[in-house]
């Protein structure tokens, strides 16, 4: 997979991996039992310090996200989050508080928030079944 | 983890040349495993406290530690665990890249051949070309591998990208993370002074600014990118006077404004917000901005 680094973003550069690992995980860019690219080629790849490469995939796996297999390297687990479903509502329940109150800010109204949500959540799912398909039908070469 | 002393320590060091304080009363510490941008404009007493842990030059007043040594006392020990590779690097000229790398190796204790061989592979070296008739990127990527190849604790690094065209500042960074962190990285400390900041943005965990021998800042790269933001905002009509309190600088030009932030970014973009502005955004400072601008933090002190 690809990696794009902003330092302008105002996150911290393993935090961005972080996301990305989990978007490409969301949208099926990265299926369960892939590998990720190895913290050398990676930190050399993107110019960034192998701490920071470390920290991301540490990171990764505390949420449950990816595994280490020592001297393989870091796959893609199956979706097993390791929080319980209460945990795992108050977690996303604060992403969603803070789109709430960009929205606000934003004025943007509760219908055209919920509309664009549903349209997320489509385009998500359109991506994984994408992805889907091309495993079974050999992708085209561009 | 076991605690173990850090890479440097430098305390209250100061050093003149006659009148000149080159370097007065700095005080850093680095982190073993750790890798630290030591930023500063020229003649800032970046080189002259590199010689001092070197002990090329000896502090007049202060200490400075390299793994918790003396380099003054222990130098033998200091040096075999360091490597150091100055801006401008010089070999005899007589002797060719083999003999060059076997004149080094023959210093140290220890020795990475495949190392050795990986590099000069990937940096195109011919063995049997003379150090006369090397470029300065040839020669700085000679430099490098026998900086590399001791495996050496600690690597010194004083301006070592300066003069270089681009691909070889980019293999030369890339090497420093690949071959040189690639083993034990916890015991991979880099220090490495630079104007060029923006090539090592990546590479630095941590960093200090110097600015006439003193330690302006000293900060964690991704706390400083957190704190220093940059507010762009447009109104619909030019505001007579834009007063922002606590705001880090402003710069004014017509209905457009870019203004710093110190850390109070939320602040400042509700203040703003109430202006009704046109267009508002907030980005982080890169490390090379952050290094410009704090010189507007020391004339705020």
């Amino acid at each position: 997979m690809l990696f794009q680094i902003d330092f302008k973003a105002g996150k911290p550069v393993y935090l961005q991996l972080v996301d990305q690992v989990r978007y490409a995980a969301a949208s099926g860019m990265l299926r369960p039992g892939e590998l990720l690219p190895g913290i050398r080629p990676l930190a050399e790849e993107l110019r960034v310090n192998r701490n920071t490469i470390a920290k991301a995939y540490a990171e990764l796996e505390s949420q449950g996200i990816v595994e280490t297999l020592p001297g393989k390297g870091c796959y893609l687990k199956a979706n097993h989050s390791p929080f319980t479903k209460v945990v795992r509502d108050q977690l996303l329940l604060k992403e969603i508080d803070e789109a709430v109150v960009m929205a606000h800010h934003l004025q943007i109204n509760r219908e055209a928030f919920l509309e664009m949500v549903k349209e997320r959540l489509d385009h998500f799912e359109r991506l994984a079944s994408e992805e889907q398909s091309s495993k079974t039908t050999p992708r085209r070469t561009q | 983890m076991k605690e173990s002393p850090s890479a440097i320590e430098i305390r209250d060091l100061t050093r003149r040349y006659g009148k000149l304080e080159a370097v007065h009363g700095l005080s850093l510490t680095v982190r073993a495993g750790c890798c630290y941008g030591f930023f500063g404009r020229n003649g800032a007493g970046k080189t002259t406290t590199i010689k001092c842990l070197l002990n090329l030059l000896r502090p007049q007043s202060g200490s400075v530690r390299v793994f918790g040594l003396d380099p003054q006392r222990d130098e033998v020990a200091v040096k075999s665990r360091l490597a150091y590779v100055p801006d401008a690097v010089a070999f005899y000229p007589w002797m060719t890249v083999r003999d060059t790398l076997d004149y080094f190796a023959s210093f140290r204790a220890h020795w990475n051949r495949d190392i050795e061989s990986d590099l000069l592979k990937r940096f195109g070296l011919d063995l049997s070309q003379k150090a006369a008739s090397m470029s300065k990127g040839q020669k700085t990527q000679l430099a490098l591998i026998t900086a590399i190849c001791p495996e050496p604790e600690l690597l010194l690094l004083d301006e070592p990208t300066s003069g270089l065209d681009p691909i070889v500042r980019r293999e030369f960074i890339e090497t420093v993370i690949g071959a040189y962190q690639s083993s034990d990285p916890a015991n991979r400390t880099v220090f490495v002074s630079t104007h060029l900041i923006s090539e090592f943005e990546g590479l630095i965990d941590e960093f200090t600014v110097i600015e006439q021998g003193r330690n302006l800042i000293t900060m964690n790269a991704d706390a400083a990118r957190e704190r220093f933001k940059k507010i762009s905002v447009r109104f619909t009509a030019a505001p007579a006077n834009l007063a922002l309190t606590g705001a880090l600088q402003i710069k004014q030009t017509g209905r457009t404004a870019e203004i710093l932030a110190n850390g109070n970014s939320e602040k400042l973009m509700a203040e703003l917000q109430t202006m009704k502005p046109e267009d508002l955004r907030c980005e982080s400072l890169s490390l090379e901005e952050i290094f410009i601008a704090s010189k507007a933090l020391e004339q705020k002190k």
